[in-house]
Order: C-alpha cells, then sequence, then structure tokens
C-alpha cells in the first residue's frame, strides 16, 4: 500500500509536469489549429532564461522566474510574429514544418549558447523548501500533524511516503495554472476573443476581433507557462538543449489525449500519461511474471528466458499505449468536440 | 561540355591527393561531444589534443632512415566525429572516417553501442578502431580491425559482486538499477551472474530508459524490498538524476556505480547526493606513477580543470595509434596497405613485453583485441570529490 501511495504521488508529479506544458500546445491549438512543436524549446528556453539570470547575473529565484516569463512572452510573440504570421494564410502544412523547422534551431542555438551538457539548476541559489537533497540523517521535523511530518524538504506521510515540496509546488501549479487559465478563457473580454478566433478566424475579423493581436497574446500566454514549467523541471532534474523535446513529444500526446484545443483536456491528459507512465514503470513486471506462470510458462520464467526486469525501461511506451487506446475510443480525445473540419 | 564538368569533378580529388601526399598523417577520433553523455566527449577530445599537441611539438610523427636517423617529421591532425553516444550517429560518423581517404586510424568510440554499431563498417574498409571507453563484453569480438585499452564488463561486473562481498562486508541485499542498452545490460549480466556463484543476495533488478528523466517509479518499487546497496549500471547523467531522486523520496541504501558515472559531471549534477557513492573506474590518477602526474598538470593548464578516467585513456590510446604509425607508416604504400600495417603492429601488440606503456599502466592485447591485464580501482564520492577508496582490491587482476 505505501508503495502503491508513493506510485501515486511520483505519477501525479510526472503528469503535473506534462500537464504544465500541455496547455501550451493546446492553447495554440484550439485558436490557430497549428501544432507548435516548438513550444518544447520554448519550455527549454524558459529553463536556461532562469538559470542564466540566476547564475550569472546573481538574482534571487524568485525574481528571475518573473523575468525568465516575461522573456519567453516576448519570445513566444517574436516567434509568432517572424514564424508563423507570415503563413498565416498557408496550407496548415507550411506552418508545421515551419514549426518543426523553429524547434530544430532553436534547440542548436541553445547548444550554442550553453553548451551541449546537461547543467544542474544551481541548488544553493534556490529557496530552501525548493531545495531537493536531503542528508541521509533524520530530517528536522518543522511540525506533525495527525502522523505527517513537515520536514525541511519534504512532506512523510506514515509508510515513508514522501512528497517534496518542489514536487508538491509541481502540482499546485499546475493546478492554479489551469483553473486560471480557465477563468480567463471564459470570463474576460481577450477570453471571449479568444473563444471566437478558436471558432471562426474569418467571422472574428469581421466583428471587429484584431485577430492577429489576439493570436499573439495566446503565444506570450502560452510561452509564459511553458517557462514556468522549464523552470520547476530544471530544478528538479537539470536543463539541456534538448530538454524540451522529450518533454514536450509527451506533453504533446497529452494534449492530444486529453482533447487538443481544450486546457482541462490537457490537464487531465497530463495527469493520465504521468500516472500510466509510473504506474507501468512500477508493475508491469509482476504483471509480467504473474501473466507468465499462469499461462504455463513459469518454466521460462525461472529459466531467465522470460525476465521480469526489463519492463520499466518501456515505460514511456506504455503511456503512449494508453494515448493509443484512448485515441481509438474517442478519436477526439476526452474533451475534444468532434467538429468535421479539424481532420 | 562533358569534359570540362568531369574535370571539375576531379579538382576536389587532385587537391584531396596532393594534400595527402604532405606533411600530415590524420587519425580521427570518434565520440559524443554533444547530447547526454557529452562531459565524457569533451574529456576525450581533450585526451587525444594533448597527446597530439605533445607528439606534434616534440616533432611530429617521425620518419627514419635506415641508420635510425630522422629523416622527417610529420605533423599529427586530428579529425573529430560527433557520434552523438547514438548507434544512428555513429554508424553516420563510422562510415564517413571509414570511406574518408586521408584517415589512417580511428580512436574511439566511447558509449559500447556506438563501438558496436561501428565494428562491421569498420571492418569492411579495413581501417582500426581502438576504444578508450567501451567494457561491453561483445565490443571486440568478430572483428580484428577493433580494439580497446581497458577491462571488459564481465571483469568489472565480476569485480564489483566480489568487491560488495568481500569488502563492504555490512550490506547483505542489492538491487541493480540498469540503463537498457548494451553497456548497461551486459554490465548488470555480468555483476548477476557472479553475484549468484558467491551468494550475493540481489533482491531486484529494474531497467529504465536513457530518454526518460524521471526514475521515481523504479526507485519506489526497488525500495518495496529495502535492499542495503543499489547498484546503478548506466551512465552519469541518469545516475545522477537516480541518486538525487532516491534521496529526495528518503531512500536511504548505499549508491555503487561503474565507470559508468565515472565523471566529474556526476557530482556536478548530482551535488550533496553523490557523497558516499562507490564507483568502479578502469583508472584513478591517484593510484597512476609519476608519468601520470607530469600528464595531469600539463592538462590543468591547458584546460583549466583535472583530467578524469577517460581523458587518460584516451591520451594512451592516441599514443598507441601514433607509435603504431611511427613504425609502420610507408609513403609510397596505398592507404590500405597502411590501415593494415597499424593494425598488424598493434594485434602484435600481443604479450606484456610486447606492450605499450603509457600513463594507464601496461597495455597489451589477447587474440580479441581485448585488454586483460588492467585491474579495476574503487573510487567513493567524499565531500563532492572523488577519492580513491581505502580499501582496494587489485589481486584479482586476472580475468578468469
Amino acid at each position: 500500500m505505501d508503495v502503491f501511495l508513493q506510485q501515486l504521488i511520483n505519477g501525479l508529479v510526472l503528469g503535473g509536469i506534462y500537464a504544465l506544458i500541455a496547455v501550451g500546445y493546446t492553447m495554440v491549438y484550439g485558436i490557430i489549429q497549428l501544432i507548435n512543436f516548438a513550444h518544447g524549446e520554448v519550455f527549454m528556453l524558459g529553463a536556461y532564461f532562469a538559470f542564466t539570470l540566476v547564475a550569472f547575473f546573481h538574482l534571487p529565484f524568485w525574481v528571475a522566474v518573473p523575468i525568465s516569463m516575461l522573456l519567453c512572452a516576448g519570445f513566444g510573440l517574436l516567434m509568432d510574429l517572424l514564424a508563423y504570421r507570415p503563413i498565416r494564410n498557408a496550407p496548415r502544412l507550411s506552418a508545421l514544418i515551419t514549426a518543426i523547422g523553429v524547434s530544430i534551431a532553436l534547440q542548436n542555438i541553445a547548444r550554442i549558447i550553453w553548451g551541449a551538457k546537461p547543467q544542474p539548476f544551481p541548488e544553493k541559489t534556490l529557496p530552501s523548501f525548493l531545495q531537493q537533497v536531503t542528508p541521509l540523517e533524520e530530517p528536522n521535523i518543522y511540525f506533525s500533524f495527525i502522523g505527517i511530518n513537515f520536514t525541511e524538504v519534504a512532506i512523510k506521510f506514515p509508510g515513508n511516503v514522501s512528497l517534496a515540496y518542489l514536487d508538491l509546488s509541481i502540482i499546485l501549479l499546475a493546478v492554479i495554472l489551469m483553473v486560471g487559465l480557465n477563468r480567463i478563457v471564459s470570463l474576460t473580454k481577450i477570453g471571449k476573443a479568444m473563444r471566437a478566433c478558436a471558432q471562426n478566424r474569418i467571422a472574428a475579423n469581421l466583428m471587429g476581433i484584431k485577430t492577429n493581436q489576439v493570436i499573439a497574446i495566446t503565444f506570450a500566454i502560452g510561452s509564459a507557462l511553458g517557462a514556468i514549467a522549464g523552470v520547476m523541471v530544471g530544478v528538479r532534474e537539470y536543463i539541456e538543449p534538448t530538454m524540451g523535446y522529450y518533454k514536450g513529444v509527451a506533453a504533446f500526446a497529452a494534449a492530444v489525449l486529453g482533447g487538443i484545443g481544450n486546457i482541462t483536456g490537457a490537464m487531465v491528459g497530463g495527469l493520465i500519461m504521468g500516472l500510466a507512465e509510473v504506474f507501468g514503470a512500477g508493475y508491469i513486471d509482476p504483471i509480467i511474471e504473474f501473466v507468465a506462470k499462469n499461462i504455463g510458462l513459469g518454466e521460462y520464467y525461472e529459466a531467465g528466458t522470460i525476465s521480469n526486469s526489463y519492463g520499466s525501461g518501456y515505460r514511456v511506451a506504455i503511456s503512449y499505449i494508453v494515448m493509443i487506446i484512448v485515441i481509438l475510443i474517442r478519436p477526439t480525445g476526452l474533451f475534444g468536440k468532434s467538429t468535421g473540419h479539424r481532420a | 561540355m562533358r569534359n570540362w564538368l568531369i574535370g571539375l569533378l576531379l579538382v576536389p580529388f587532385v587537391f584531396v591527393l596532393s594534400c595527402d601526399s604532405g606533411n600530415q598523417v590524420r587519425v580521427a577520433v570518434a565520440g559524443p561531444f554533444t547530447g547526454n553523455a557529452a562531459a565524457f566527449g569533451e574529456m576525450i577530445k581533450r585526451g587525444a589534443e594533448l597527446k597530439a599537441k605533445e607528439i606534434n611539438e616534440a616533432g611530429g610523427i617521425k620518419e627514419f632512415n635506415e641508420a635510425g636517423e630522422v629523416i622527417k617529421g610529420r605533423q599529427l591532425t586530428l579529425i573529430f566525429g560527433d557520434d552523438v553516444g547514438t548507434e544512428k550517429e555513429a554508424k553516420a560518423v563510422a562510415t564517413r572516417f571509414a570511406t574518408d581517404r586521408r584517415i589512417l586510424a580511428v580512436v574511439g568510440h566511447f558509449n559500447s553501442s556506438c563501438s558496436l554499431a561501428g565494428k562491421s563498417i569498420y571492418k569492411e574498409n579495413g581501417i582500426v578502431e581502438l576504444s578508450p571507453g567501451s567494457t561491453n563484453v561483445d565490443v571486440c569480438q568478430g572483428s580484428d580491425w577493433t580494439f580497446r585499452n581497458l577491462y571488459r564488463d564481465d571483469f568489472q561486473g565480476t569485480f564489483i559482486a566480489r568487491y560488495i562481498k568481500n569488502v563492504l562486508t555490512d550490506f547483505e541485499t542489492v538491487s541493480v538499477l540498469f540503463d537498457n542498452d548494451d553497456y548497461g545490460r551486459g554490465l548488470k549480466d555480468a555483476f548477476t551472474t557472479e553475484a549468484k556463484k558467491i551468494n550475493l543476495n540481489v533482491v531486484s533488478e529494474k531497467a529504465y530508459d536513457r530518454d526518460t528523466t524521471d526514475y521515481t517509479a523504479q526507485l519506489t518499487s526497488i525500495n518495496a524490498d529495502k535492499p542495503d546497496i543499489i547498484f546503478v549500471s548506466g551512465l552519469y547523467g541518469q545516475a545522477a538524476l537516480i541518486v538525487k531522486q532516491a534521496r529526495t523520496l528518503g531512500i536511504t541504501a548505499q549508491f555503487f556505480g561503474a565507470d559508468g558515472i565515472d565523471s566529474p559531471e556526476f557530482i556536478t549534477n548530482a551535488g550533496a547526493a553523490a557523497n558516499g557513492t562507490y564507483l568502479t573506474t578502469p583508472f584513478t590518477f591517484g593510484a597512476g606513477g609519476e608519468e601520470a602526474a607530469k600528464v595531469a598538470k600539463a592538462f590543468e593548464a591547458e584546460y583549466g580543470v583535472p583530467p578524469d578516467t577517460w581523458a587518460a585513456l584516451t591520451y594512451d590510446a592516441m599514443g598507441m595509434i601514433a607509435e603504431a604509425i611511427e613504425k609502420t607508416y610507408n609513403s609510397k604504400a596505398t592507404l590500405a596497405e597502411n590501415r593494415k600495417a597499424i593494425r598488424d603492429h598493434l594485434a602484435g601488440l600481443d604479450t606484456p613485453e610486447e606492450g605499450y606503456t603509457g600513463i594507464t599502466g601496461l597495455t597489451y592485447f589477447d587474440i580479441n583485441g581485448d585488454t586483460v591485464n588492467k585491474p579495476a580501482y574503487v573510487k567513493i564520492v567524499k565531500d563532492g570529490e572523488y577519492t580513491t577508496a581505502e580499501k582496494q582490491m587489485l589481486d584479482m587482476g586476472s580475468q578468469n
């Protein structure tokens, strides 16, 4: 049970990371039906901007993050202006290829500027509760509450189930940003304009909505969210030029799973992908063992021909299989609306 | 018109041929200069460059007349090829090197899977591949053209199992977390085979994929068995995340790694979580002689950082190739003959007396092209630095 709970937490954290990135894909797609492959690179740049501000300009973490978000928002605007706006009315395939091109270009520019080596976020510059590395000794407990201990870096539930504050903040951030975005889209004027653009861009333009402006703002918001996701992942893992690629592809799959174009869908899709990956890695091997023994292949299992150790290496494949099954059952994704023209 | 075109096409050939007869000999270096093993690549590049620089400053690769006098010194020029640590790129790099008519031999590749991917290409084209880093058992099997100047994983895996059993006697149970590629799998298999023989209790094995960055799922499953030691059979980048995430999860097991995590980047990336990790390595400057210390000094003066194991092994590999060229190069012979002569020279280094003595010790090859005489050293991370562990186990030196 402890293992199950810990895996649940692990899955939620990974899902939260995917959800944070997936929102950026889904917002842009919702409005201009463009799969902005370069979003993964904006995510990567967000991490590098914050890293540079902290490590070389010695800004405090809390100042560096908003600046990095602003820089990325500006970068999103620039990307739209230079790469996507000129071909707004070209066939959709041109825009898609452009997006892939922008993605590759940005990856290589980052490699030239910051080098190919993965770099850790300087631990000392982080606020203390975001630091992860617990010393091997028993950590200090700040206070306890119904058996739950709040230590320096993590919450310890009974049975040695632990949730680092950093991971908790990733989940919280994903939820807060998603709720906030949903509010913006459904309640504000710019949100209304976004929805209008999503329905029919030409009609929206005829009604006096400055569609180019709305699209630009969408890019800016999506990029700022990508930046904050990048910082969180950079702090949790490390920063490298290709970090946006792998995470970006998984997040894109999450957006598709949830129904691309739908913000709640991106969130739910992200969580499903994360949970599928973690539970897949955690439980595929016992399942293989169980199946092998119950279909009369026990001797092969004992002899080592069927192994119980390789399954967890295919965790990513497992999450994609889950995505494919969902798409087979609901081709538009969980929250997607079936509209004929979005092939 | 057609003649004119053919003439134009021939121009680069003439140019290449004229370069070849000049005062240079070219050796290629293949390694992961970018990608997630880039820290290894950087050290390999520097190790090779330093040796080439020293050779060139001492007059280059010399040609002697019958009386033993130097009649010509050729500059050693290095050509680098980035295999990104992936099989796909390794094949492309191998093809480029093998078909380049100026290149005499290749130092590389680093990753076992890359050496394996390039093996058949080098063999077909008849050019030597001398790896300073690949430890997978199969690397040198089945090709007369592939060599390496360090131990194999069957030796390393056996060594680690015995070290845990005989030296780290306070620890009883072990879990293995392995990278699902040629290196990680091969090393894990060697380790578990020996563990079974000597009754070391391996409670679980779990695979991971190098492209993922989250290992909490595997660590949580492993920790259900509460192992005393977690043996990470993989590379430094992933290992750094693994120890970090393990400590975040509150896992207190002792970590043990192999030469794949022997990079300063392991400590940089893992921070305080790296402390206390044991690892094996084919060479450590702490156990090297005077010559090694001298090279370490020159290296640090040149690049501002101390050299690591891989820089040292590449330095020696480059030295071996340079020596082979110096002894066999014939400017009148064809490229294929010169490449073959280098291979024959290396294959001839098959006894301790014939062997090459470099900073990492004596190197000589068995019938496969493997080096079987080099010991494994144990290092431990202390206060953010690698230190040579107090208890070594050099006596299990031989492979059998």
